[in-house]
């Protein structure tokens, strides 16, 4: 233990300590083996909680880590765990976008065995509902939760904490939209499950799958919108401007009902939105075909929009911070 | 024995850090004026100046978090980012937000994930005497315990210098003193340790070296003592029986004295500040008059520093 250096006293020019301590050597920090230590725990902790340490210490290597390409996408990976066990923690969020879609469903797909089809789309009612529900649980899973959340950690110093590691810059932006995706999942197949096993859609099993990774692919490109609002807005406002596009982008893409109800003007618009194009996707699937190129094209435009959009932003904002 | 032993390696010929002619400014406010030092590996230099000098800045453009108008930063020979992403680089913000809804652990876990060459877990929470607030939520702390939380965040790996930005606002004196006695150990493993502080009797019981900032510019910089011996003033104080007879001659030959940069009379008690001690008594028994209870001390780091920022307003009035 180095015990408490002499209080300096007034007039006292000789301030001493060992400094040369340090290895000579100029060791390339890619293949330098890591000590970690064990202490013999003689820890006397004051009341304040910091510790004086009077234990004895012996260092022991551990596995080597270094901290190239590889290590940054590890590192990455920590980050991303984290965030979706975090997300996962919480019940508002897995609420809103897990439960509260496929109660939406079940509430809207009527009995079963009812016939009734949706006019002009050639699928049952709960067919045609469970890919706006599951569509819609996707959207809010990486909208909501993504957008407001790096606004505030913006606000926070959180962003910059994490810009003192050596977590890549995009690293952050990354392992968001990651965890989104994968918090995504259990929206989708919740609903998907809802409606194969209690609405009676049948469809074959290649269905289902290109199903579920449509819709999950096509949420990436709200992710991407979802990262830019949170780059755009402050704390209090990332809520409030999520909640426009998400009801905006759901009501009139047709997530919610068919948008054949609509004034003419309105479906025009609402069929260049991209949740328009993103319910597009899982419809032709139950269909039986492929996609649209048409919706293809406009929901990886919006993406290409949205991501470009997000990157801007974030440089703005990591010049500034 | 220090609690982490780790194979601290820098190269010989490198600085810690280096700034030359660094400046930074907000729309008018230059925050940073033409800044240049050199820190050498393994020093705790404290950098000192009231609220507004420029010091988060100045820590600021050396975490690469801003980027200079002009000059050029340098850490370890590279530029601030390459030091950090290679891990020589820990560092404790003045506002560093954390991460919510995790426990204290996980977000401990995640720093030592991200760290090139991390410490183990447990040891961290142990130094950073967090270890009994491990499991709890990150969002449930207090302000010291929080402050706590980002030592250890700053600490979760075997960094070269560890920056620190009033790292103890907000303590109260026995855990300032505990976290500076921590602090040491980093600075003992040969580390070099710069903190951001208007606690000046900090500056004056951790640091090897001051720097003194003031409106962005470095106003001195040198070991606590020398820096109060630039301001070179001490505290004269003494008696005058002449003074309590009335003598309006005794309180008018005071005013004359040399070298006096604060005068202080109350009954007849004399208490000044002067540059020259020796040439202000040496006047004052010149005057005819007699000073019992004479006392002649050094100011404290605090009055030394008023002072050298006294001199640098007026000079610039
Ligand atoms: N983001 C900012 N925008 C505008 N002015 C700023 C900003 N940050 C700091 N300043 C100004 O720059 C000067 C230096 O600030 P700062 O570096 O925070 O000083 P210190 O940390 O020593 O208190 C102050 O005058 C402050 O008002
Ligand atoms: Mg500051």
């Amino acid at each position: 233990m180095t015990g408490p250096r002499p209080a300096p006293t007034a007039g006292t020019t000789t301030t001493t300590r060992a400094t040369g301590t340090t290895p000579a050597p100029a060791t390339t920090y890619a293949t330098t083996t890591t000590y970690a230590t064990t202490t013999t725990h003689a820890t006397t902790t004051t009341d304040t909680g910091m510790t004086t340490n009077t234990g004895t210490t012996t260092a022991r290597p551990t596995s080597a880590r270094n901290p190239g390409t590889a290590a940054a996408g590890l590192s990455s990976l920590a980050l991303v765990k984290l965030e979706i066990r975090r997300t996962l923690r919480n019940r508002k969020f897995l609420f809103f976008s897990v439960l509260f879609p496929a109660l939406l469903f079940l509430i809207t797909a009527g009995g079963e065995n009812d016939g009734a089809t949706v006019p002009d789309s050639g699928l049952s009612v709960p067919a045609y509902l469970m890919v706006s529900m599951a569509s819609f649980g996707a959207l809010t899973a990486v909208l909501m939760g993504n957008s407001e959340r790096i606004a505030r950690e913006r606000e926070s110093g959180w962003v910059r904490q994490l810009r003192l590691t050596s977590l890549p810059g995009r690293g952050y932006v990354l392992a968001k939209t990651a965890s989104a995706a994968v918090i995504s999942l259990p929206s989708i197949l919740v609903v998907l499950a809802a409606g194969g096993l209690l609405k009676g859609v049948r469809l074959d099993a290649w269905q289902w799958l290109a199903l579920t990774g449509a819709i999950w692919a096509g949420s990436l490109c709200f992710a991407a919108l979802g990262v830019a609002v949170g780059y755009l807005a402050n704390g209090d406002t990332a809520r409030p401007l999520a909640m426009i596009l998400y009801f905006t982008l759901s009501v009139l893409g047709g997530l919610w009902m068919p948008a054949t109800t609509f004034p003419h003007w309105l479906q025009t618009l609402g069929a260049w939105l991209p949740t328009h194009a993103y319910a597009g996707l899982g419809r032709a699937i139950e269909l039986g075909g492929a996609p649209h190129a048409k919706d293809v094209v406009l929901l990886v435009a919006y993406f290409a929009l949205f991501a470009a959009g997000a990157a801007w932003l974030y440089r703005k904002d990591t010049l500034k911070a | 024995m220090v609690h982490m032993t780790t194979t601290v390696t820098t190269p010989a010929d490198a600085d810690a850090v280096r700034f030359d002619a660094v400046t930074k400014s907000y729309g008018d406010v230059r925050a940073v004026d033409g800044l240049s030092l050199t820190l050498r590996p393994g020093e705790t230099v404290a950098l000192l100046g009231p609220n507004g000098a420029g010091k988060s800045t100045t820590l600021d453009l050396l975490l690469g978090l801003k980027r200079p108008d002009s000059g050029t930063v340098g850490v370890f020979g590279t530029g601030p980012r390459e030091a950090i992403a290679a891990g020589r680089v820990g560092a404790m913000l003045q506002s560093g937000g954390l991460m919510d809804e995790v426990s204290v652990r996980e977000l401990v876990r995640l720093a030592c994930a991200l760290h090139p060459r991390p410490y183990r877990v447990h040891d961290v929470l142990a130094h950073a005497g967090i270890t009994q607030l491990a499991d709890r939520r990150v969002d449930k702390l207090s302000g010291g315990q929080e402050q706590r939380v980002r030592f250890a965040l700053a600490t979760a790996g075997a960094n070269d210098i560890i920056v620190l930005d009033e790292p103890t606002t907000g303590m109260d004196v026995s855990a300032r003193q505990a976290f500076w006695a921590t602090m040491r150990e980093q600075a003992d493993q040969g580390r070099a340790v710069l903190f951001a502080t208007h606690y000046l009797e900090e500056a004056d019981a951790i640091a090897d070296r001051v720097l003194v900032l003031h409106r962005g510019r470095l106003l001195a910089d040198g070991t606590a003592a020398e820096i109060k011996a630039r301001a070179g003033a001490r505290k004269v104080s003494f008696d005058l029986d002449e003074l309590r007879a009335g003598d309006g001659g005794a309180a008018a030959g005071l005013r004359r004295l040399p070298f006096v940069t604060a005068l202080d009379v109350s009954g007849h008690t004399v208490r000044l500040q002067s540059a020259d001690a020796d040439a202000t008594v040496h006047a004052l028994y010149g005057l005819g008059l007699y000073p019992r209870n004479l006392e002649v001390a050094d100011l404290g780091l605090e009055q030394a520093f008023v002072a050298i920022t006294a001199a640098e307003e007026a000079k610039a009035a």
